[in-house]
């Protein structure tokens, strides 16, 4: 058998870009860092830490006894079951006030197995990644206390794949790996890059900084740049790892003076600046209208916080679907290109642009053999991490980075044979069929994983994955440009909830056919007045067709608003008084993870 | 000083969404077309037998059944047009000329489409896309969409000419009164001006909400009663203040503020004078819709506008009609739920105070704003705050 050909992307030589670390500054940082320490230690009360200890302890002992008398209580039959198939009681995992679960899922002898070994290579590349240029990267947790966070990257993969088993558990691993490394090595660049830190000149002059809410499919036609989804590492995806990252910087803006009804994102990202949480790095920042008016309005502060880095506004029709707007998009993404070969003194690359369209559109390709398997009574690829590997997929990599390819195809191989098999992503637990609408909140709260094991609704598909799916120009310069301006009107969020309502309230119901859904769980962010504004309409309409719509208010990643309970809440109350059912775990119905990354 | 002649006519002619000149207008065969946003050249929509009505919901009540719609963190300027829609007080318009601007106000003209509020046969609603920067593209792109999603769409449902000549005339009219509000917004600049900042804030409403060519011999009526008008021997005011920020539609708001002691002078804010009543300059090499989008684009002070010239002409703007109309200080307004002036509101009122060297007062307000006595109090204490500092010599 002909060995596979290793596939090198990112040059390696980004990582050797020389650092200027000015460590006089570094250790007068260290020596306030320092200073916090003693603090902490002087205001901690030890008594009460010796007591929670102690505590800790207790509860450990009494939880072992209870699980060993449960197993003892057991016939052989349901003892053999929890061998093969792992346990089934999944709330007993949580602990009140604890920030991690009491202990690791047991997930049956092959299962865990396949989690172990995928945990392995997730800390091996972990640590590979960071090591590449180690100092900047350790320093940062110095600088920011949003890269704590990050410390706790494992226990978000565990809680996505919280009751999975097999080859849904096997794909899980396999998506949420090629995230961890795009942000493992974004992490490092951005290390590298901060001048309170690695302060590197040479690696500056490479990077585009774009902002988060935009696609990255316009650094393709630069191979010799590196485009950095700015705010996505210090605030977006973080705040999916840990629910009390954006407190601050919510708490930090509105005491500016913003409005506390102001979508969570946009305002996150604004305190994130008021509390200089953003790496100082970067040639130019590409900032962006989309999705939403609190989007466009968020570029103001960027510009005011970094005076000195050079802006282009990327402002796309709201009216996508008017014919005469596609030149427009044209118009602004030729604009853009032309910034960046100012600014950078570099050319785009056609033959590189349309290498990297053909990946992504193969891969988009292999997205929708995704959707035609879940479309059927045998759903196979669900779950928080496929969910966030699409949108990632779609958003962030753009078909960029040619690893992502092989992981597309294996998981799309391990997929079929399952679908062959008629295996359930969570086995045995599959009751609904749900599909999730408006801006969602599943990552922060872990919530299609907790439908699916509380109450068997697996969610098939979410509104933020049905985006552009038509193939992309690879040959006409004109019409490559016309395409990728549809491509980006048609982002994660603003192909629904932009350009008139048909597009988010018509769309859903035609969705609704399309996947035959039971349940719809209708995300209500109270900020997002986007969809807020149809409220009624969606209510009307979905009560004349006879759906079954949960509503469930959050506020993103401010959790102090809705918690994640009172959001569990509001499905406990409609599936108990409304559908009359039961829950496949009721050791689900009621926990406490207010703490709980 | 002497009331004005025409005050409580002009004020009767706002308490309601439409009016007896609306009606008039009408009932000789004229269209009336609505609008909320400036984004809409209010010009345009007075071509051949269209005329402009600037969509109001004055004294509104409960709007329990718009929240039912659009829930209950959402701008209440929309929301009180489509609970006065559904109320039937927008039934008598011949179309609405709306943009998808601002996603709230988006809403309300779809909602006023898909509840069928309106029955008329040759209604339209229009959803025009408006640029964000003011590149030479985004011009073009302006321009189309006004032609293509407004002209002609008026063309088609009701036949109107809206020929380049068309819309000369259109200019023509509409300037007439653009002078008139101007030089009679110039005289709150005085010492001791003979109009108050209510009285001119209902001049200027009558001019957005009533059809141009009957509301005009009014105004010049005024205008030659204002020049001749005494003012009190002192200055009635105790502080002058210049208003910046979202829609206010409501002169009591203005009242209120001169109830606690601030003459307002200047009104920079969606549907005040400033942008609004400047005129527009026609040439004869360019065809007229294209130099009027250009006006618009560069007049106006939305917070849309993402371009760092536009972001830097509205902070230029306020400070140069603060220091024109010899401001003691600036109130930065935002209605509550708007997501534009929020943010613009929160960064820009520290920088005018920071940077410009302006007592600012930030505030949000609700839509209805005549009954707040919170609000009654901030205004009295930032006027109390401006005349200490008036004392102290500490003024700018």
């Amino acid at each position: 058998m002909a060995k596979k050909k290793k596939i090198t992307y990112l040059n390696p030589e980004i990582f050797k870009a020389k650092d200027n670390i000015d460590w006089k500054a570094q250790g007068k940082n260290l020596k306030e860092f320092g200073a916090c320490c003693v603090d902490i230690a002087k205001t901690t009360n030890w008594k009460g830490y010796k007591d929670h200890m102690v505590f800790l302890v207790q509860n450990d002992i009494e939880r072992i006894a209870g699980e060993a008398k449960d197993i003892a209580n057991m016939t052989w039959a349901e003892r053999k079951d929890l061998l093969i198939d792992g346990e089934k009681k999944l709330g007993k995992l949580y602990r009140k006030d604890a920030m991690a679960t009491a202990r690791r899922e047991w997930r049956g002898v092959e299962s865990t197995l396949i989690d172990f070994k995928y945990w392995l290579r997730m800390w091996g590349m972990l640590l590979t990644t960071f090591g590449k240029d180690l100092v900047p990267a350790l320093n940062t947790t110095l600088h920011y206390r949003w890269m704590i966070s990050y410390m706790c990257c494992v226990g978000f993969l565990d809680k996505n794949v919280m009751g999975q088993r097999g080859k849904a558990l096997k794909m899980s691993h396999l998506m949420t790996y090629d995230i961890f490394r795009y942000v493992a090595e974004n992490l490092v660049i951005m290390a590298k890059c901060d001048a309170k830190n690695g302060n590197s000149e040479e690696l500056n002059k490479k990077i585009v900084l774009i902002d988060e809410m935009t696609m990255g499919q316009i650094i393709a036609g630069f191979p010799d740049l590196i485009g950095v989804p700015y705010q996505l590492f210090p605030v977006f995806l973080v705040s999916e790892i840990d629910q009390l990252t954006c407190v601050p910087y919510i708490d930090a803006v509105e005491s500016f003076g913003l409005p506390a009804d102001t979508c969570p994102v946009p305002s996150s990202e604004c305190g994130s600046i008021v509390i200089d949480a953003l790496p100082h790095m970067g040639n130019a920042f590409i900032s962006s209208s989309m999705p939403c008016d609190g989007s466009t309005m968020a570029s103001e502060y960027m510009a005011r916080r970094f005076p000195d880095l050079p802006v282009y506004h990327l402002a796309f029709p709201v009216r996508y679907e008017y014919e005469e707007t596609v030149e427009d998009a044209a118009a602004d993404i030729k604009g853009c290109i032309e910034f960046i070969e100012k600014q950078f003194n570099t050319k785009w690359d056609w033959n590189h642009y349309f290498e990297c369209m053909k990946r992504f559109n193969y891969e988009t390709q292999l997205e929708i053999n995704k959707w035609e398997v879940n479309q059927t009574a045998y759903p196979q690829i669900i779950g928080p991490s496929y969910e966030l590997f699409r949108k990632w997929n779609y958003e962030m990599d753009g078909g960029c980075d040619p690893r992502v390819v092989p992981t597309m195809e294996k998981v799309n191989k391990i997929m079929l044979k399952a679908y062959q098999n008629k295996e359930e992503a969570w086995h045995g637990k599959m009751k609904y069929r749900g599909i999730v609408w408006s801006c969602p909140a599943h990552y922060y709260a872990n919530f299609s994983n907790w439908l699916a094991n509380c109450w068997g609704i697996d969610i098939l598909v979410e509104m933020e994955s049905l985006n552009y799916t038509r193939p992309l120009n690879t040959d006409n310069e004109e019409l490559a440009l016309q395409d990728l301006g549809k491509l980006y009107e048609r982002m994660v969020m603003r192909r629904h909830t932009n350009g008139g309502y048909k597009n988010v309230v018509e769309e859903l119901w035609r969705q609704c056919e399309i996947w035959n859904v039971d349940i719809i769980i209708m995300y209500q962010n109270v900020a997002c007045k986007n969809m807020a504004t149809l409220q009624g309409i969606l209510d009307e309409q979905a009560r004349d067709k006879g759906y079954h719509m949960i509503w469930i208010e959050h506020d993103l990643m401010d959790p102090r608003t809705v918690s994640r309970k009172d959001m569990r809440g509001k499905v406990n109350e409609y599936m108990r008084t409304v559908m009359k059912a039961e829950p496949v775990d009721p050791t689900l119905l009621e926990f406490d993870d207010e703490k709980c990354v | 000083m002497k009331d004005l002649k025409h005050l409580i006519y002009f004020e009767n002619l706002l308490e309601e969404s439409s009016n007896e000149l609306i009606k008039q207008a009408q009932e000789e065969g004229d269209l009336a077309i609505g609008y909320t946003c400036y984004s809409i050249p209010e010009v345009l929509l007075n071509v051949d037998k269209c005329f402009s009505v600037r969509m109001r919901a004055p004294r509104t009540g409960s709007i329990d059944i718009a929240t039912y719609y659009m829930s209950n963190y959402t701008c209440e300027f929309a929301r009180s047009l489509l609970e006065r829609s559904i109320e039937g007080g927008f039934n008598y318009l011949d179309g609405v000329a709306g943009v998808d601007a601002c996603s709230m106000m988006n809403r309300f003209y779809e909602h006023y489409e898909l509840l069928k509020l309106n029955e008329k046969p040759n209604l339209f609603v229009t959803h025009c896309d408006i640029p964000f920067k003011t590149e030479e593209w985004s011009l073009n792109a302006y321009v189309k969409q006004m032609r293509i999603r407004l002209l002609d769409v008026m063309e088609a449902s009701y036949g109107v000419d809206t020929s380049d000549k068309a819309i000369r005339k259109a200019v023509e009219e509409h300037n007439e009164v653009c002078k008139i509000i101007t030089e009679i917004g110039n005289m709150r600049a005085l010492d001791n001006p003979p109009i108050t900042g209510y009285e001119f804030h209902i001049l200027n409403l009558v001019s957005y909400c009533c059809p141009k060519k009957l509301i005009l011999p009014y105004l010049k009526e005024t205008l030659k009663e204002i020049k001749e008008r005494k003012p009190d021997p002192e200055p009635w005011y105790r502080a002058r203040v210049a208003v910046v920020g979202s829609e206010i539609d409501d002169p009591s708001l203005t009242k209120m503020i001169e109830e606690c002691g601030a003459f307002v002078v200047s009104d920079r804010f969606c549907f005040g004078s400033t942008p609004g009543r400047e005129v527009i300059e026609l040439n004869d090499e360019e065809d007229a819709l294209t130099q009027i989008c250009r006006h618009y684009m560069m007049k106006s002070e939305c917070a849309r506008w993402m371009a760092d010239s536009k972001v830097m002409q509205r902070r230029e703007t306020s400070d140069m009609l603060a220091k024109k109309f010899n401001a003691d200080g600036i109130i930065y307004e935002q209605m509550k739920f708007c997501d534009y002036w929020g943010f613009e509101r929160a960064l820009v009122s520290h920088i005018m105070a920071d940077e410009y060297g302006w007592p600012v007062l930030s505030i949000d307000r609700p839509y209805n704003a005549r009954s707040s006595g919170q609000l009654r109090t901030r205004f009295q204490a930032f006027v109390e705050s401006l005349e200490i500092k008036n004392i102290q010599g500490g003024k700018k």
